[in-house]
């Protein structure tokens, strides 16, 4: 099996290196962007790069290599995730000039645009961009790099959390038979919330305690998984017209309720699972489905297992055994991606944007999302038609095909003025209707609790940005 | 060749001055470090400085209209109070229990005792990171136990529910924080004067009353000390907290400090945190200044 994987990276490997010799040939925005970049040889860009992997991929690989090709050094300034947001608004409210390339988190684009942190990049791209790229990037991801009709930034990271399940599981005809003759249709990756629940139950009474119906994350980003869940319900975050909070309505309260209820379902214990403990039950085959982020395909195949930063991933149990599926209700969270701007507080502007158009271009970026290094995922129509992505294992064509409809499908961040505030006061509200409150309390604080927000925020000032937001069509979808 | 005379510093300096002039730094230091932090929070506290506001003008007092109408701060002040009043009590019977029993010469003391302060060494940060690890879930031993005591594997979510989260940050700081009582009690057994316990011996009080009549009150303005420092480390109590819970469910187990931490460190809500700091600051003062003059210490 190893011998087979390391034959089909290579293969990948030769396929990249040629497909790179042939992008050379023609101009692209990566190599525009690196021929300009040379009249800055000498420059240092500091980076705010998402501690751990995320910075590793800049540390080791990005870095250095824009460094040999321009002469340009990179450092990367290493921020927690949940510093990301309120570090780098600091660092531009000092005006310290700390950060020259910024990673924002799409909901975070209105803050920092209103208090002009981030550089307008229309002028660069009109001067040094290739606009045909620009068309290649998926619609909903495209979304993320614009405000108030300004470009701000360019996309490198495209999430789209997915259902991972155990295809030999889901496969087994006396499974199959078991489940049609117990419910009525047929078992397959769930559709439906209320599917969910069914078949996640009936794995775990089947085959408990070594394999359980499923495991889902419930310490850390719950915002993300519940508002997923309460959109599919089809729920909303506001009433347009007034802005008063919706999170405590019906569809809210059912969706909360049964959040609580599946998780009855799942290992003892998976209350104070993050990231890390779904990841490792995955791979060591102790939970048969499991909602993340899409970095996790790549390791549950076991790919770049060498690599000493993913040492810390637990050895994959079940290669070619994972399927992909979009999750319950067929609208994924675009949860949080990244994009890449050019801070207003920067010396060397036309430096970090030619920094950031060769990350985000065709050719780079396609190499940084097939790393399973830097938790970038794809993001242009190429990555997900990629021969060469396509081949990296047997399953990835699904995987990319999964993304891509995903991408298509998948319900953006809510991303209005201090999103974050309204965000950590979701997550307390989901974890503590996960440590026993009942959930149509907890869901009535949070109403009042973001009301305040909203009131603080300004009413008007936020019923426009959220105005501006549900048009999107990734905001409700139908 | 004239004879050498002495030169002092306050030569020339009206010595009424003088004394000033050699205090003044230090006042002048203390000053800046002690009291411009908290006029400057003060002001802060009356302006509108956030992360994301574009202005920072004067509010008047709308910050501290906003913590009477905050439910998450007074449940803050609830939860605080809640570990306080549960966990000082317990600190200090331990405390006094394990002092009682250290008073004699017992074999190995010196060991025991020495092992018994190994807790208060240790960073409140680092204790409530182990006491985590003590009650994971999976790989905790204290689950473990539980287990074998009751025959099966026991999955008990210590940080993750309400019920149990406030045992869990009670039982680690109790762990850490009563050797303290314990060293201090200790100290002040050791002083009580042996002949007052003799004569109440002689008068056939008993060990309740001569503990009641004689022994309290020789120990008591040490041991109003330890409950002071105590009850104010517990007002403050943040690290423990949130290595254990991060406040959670929720905010279930949100201390004022850690409430505060987050309003000024994470959401940068600057004067909001002004106000609340300024409340508390006034609020303690109140207690502190009223439990000094209870207790009689403070003369």
């Amino acid at each position: 099996m190893r011998a087979k994987m390391m034959l089909s990276m290579l293969g990948a490997a030769a396929l990249m290196h040629a497909g790179g010799l042939a992008a050379s040939a023609e101009e692209n925005a990566a190599t525009k962007a690196v021929e300009a970049a040379k009249a800055y040889s000498g420059v240092t860009l500091n980076t705010a790069e998402e501690a751990g992997l995320l910075a590793m991929l800049g540390i080791n690989i990005n870095g250095p290599e824009w460094e040999k090709l321009t002469g340009i050094k990179v450092h990367v300034n290493e921020i927690p995730f949940e510093e990301l947001f309120t570090k780098q608004m600091l660092e531009h409210k000092a005006a310290s000039g700390a950060y020259d390339v910024m990673l924002v988190g799409p909901s975070w684009v209105a803050d920092f645009a209103r208090a002009g942190a981030l550089e307008p990049l229309d002028a660069y791209i009109d001067k040094y961009g290739v606009k045909a790229e620009f068309d290649d990037i998926a619609p909903a991801f495209k979304d993320w790099m614009t405000y108030d009709g300004k470009t701000y930034g360019l996309v490198v990271d495209g999430d789209v959390h997915l259902l991972y399940y155990r295809k030999d599981i889901f496969e087994d005809p006396t499974n199959m038979a078991e489940f049609k003759a117990k419910y009525g249709y047929d078992l397959g990756p769930p559709q439906t919330w209320k599917a969910f629940g069914e078949v996640c139950q009936f794995i775990t009474d089947k085959m408990a305690p070594k394999t359980y119906g499923a495991g889902l994350i419930n310490t850390g980003y719950m915002h993300f998984f519940f508002s997923e869940r309460l959109r599919t319900y089809g729920g909303k975050f506001f009433d347009a017209d007034t802005m008063k909070a919706t999170v405590n309505g019906p569809e809210a309260v059912q969706a909360l309720t049964d959040m609580v209820d599946q998780l009855k379902c799942q290992p003892p214990g998976v209350q104070t699972w993050g990231f890390g403990e779904s990841l490792s039950a995955l791979n060591s085959g102790e939970i048969a489905m499991t909602i993340t982020w899409p970095p996790v395909a790549r390791w549950a195949q076991g790919i770049n297992a060498d690599e000493q930063a993913l040492s810390w991933v637990p050895e994959s149990q079940v290669i070619d055994k994972i399927g992909y599926a979009l999750p319950p209700g067929g609208h994924p969270e675009l949860a949080s991606g990244f994009i890449v701007s050019v801070s207003s507080d920067s010396k060397n502007k036309d430096a970090a944007y030619l920094y950031i158009q060769w990350l985000h271009s065709k050719q780079e970026s396609l190499k940084n999302v097939m790393r399973p290094l830097g938790l970038r995922d794809p993001f242009r129509i190429s990555h997900y038609e990629s021969p060469e992505f396509q081949n990296l294992w047997p399953g990835a064509k699904a995987y990319l095909a999964t993304l891509k409809t995903g991408g298509e499908q998948g319900y953006a961040d809510l991303a209005i003025l201090e999103t974050y505030k309204y965000w950590d006061s979701m997550a307390r509200a989901v974890t503590s209707a996960i440590g026993g409150k009942d959930p149509k309390t907890a869901l009535d604080e949070l109403a009042t609790e973001w009301d305040s927000i909203t009131a603080q925020v300004g009413l008007d000032e936020q019923k426009a940005a959220y105005a501006a937001w549900a048009a999107k069509p990734s905001a409700y979808r139908q | 060749m004239a004879a050498p005379t002495n030169v002092h510093a306050g030569d020339g300096i009206d010595p009424g001055v003088f004394k000033y002039l050699l205090v003044a730094p230090a006042v002048v230091i203390l000053l800046a470090l002690g009291i411009f932090p908290l006029l400057y929070a003060v002001v802060v506290s009356f302006q509108k400085i956030s992360l994301s506001s574009q202005v920072t003008d004067f509010q008047g007092l709308l910050n501290y209209i906003r913590i009477l109408h905050d439910q998450r701060f007074w449940g803050a002040v609830l939860h605080t109070t809640i570990i306080t009043v549960v966990a000082l009590p317990i600190q200090l019977g331990l405390g006094l229990l394990l002092a009682f029993h250290f008073l004699d010469d017992r074999p190995l003391k010196r060991i025991f005792v020495a092992l018994l302060i190994i807790p208060t060494v240790i960073s409140p940060l680092v204790a409530g990171s182990m006491w985590r690890l003590m009650l994971d879930d999976r790989y905790g031993p204290i689950n473990q136990m539980v287990g074998w005591v009751m025959g099966e594997r026991m999955s008990i979510l210590w940080t993750i529910q309400v019920g149990l989260a406030y045992p869990a940050i009670v039982i680690c700081d109790v762990w850490q924080w009563t050797p303290f009582m314990f060293i201090i009690l200790l100290a002040a057994l050791s002083n009580v004067d042996q002949q007052q316990l003799d004569a109440a011996a002689i008068d056939g009080a008993g060990r309740w009353q001569s503990f009641r009549n004689v022994i309290l009150p020789a120990i008591w303005p040490v041991m109003a000390i330890a409950l002071l420092i105590r009850a104010l480390d517990l007002v403050r109590l943040f690290d423990v907290v949130w290595q254990l819970t991060r406040g959670g469910p929720g905010s279930a187990t949100e201390t004022i400090s850690i409430y505060a931490y987050i309003r000024g460190f994470q959401e940068f809500d600057t004067s909001y945190v002004g106000a609340i700091v300024v409340v508390l600051i006034i609020v303690l003062s109140v207690l502190l200044v009223t439990a000094l003059k209870r207790m009689e210490i403070a003369r």
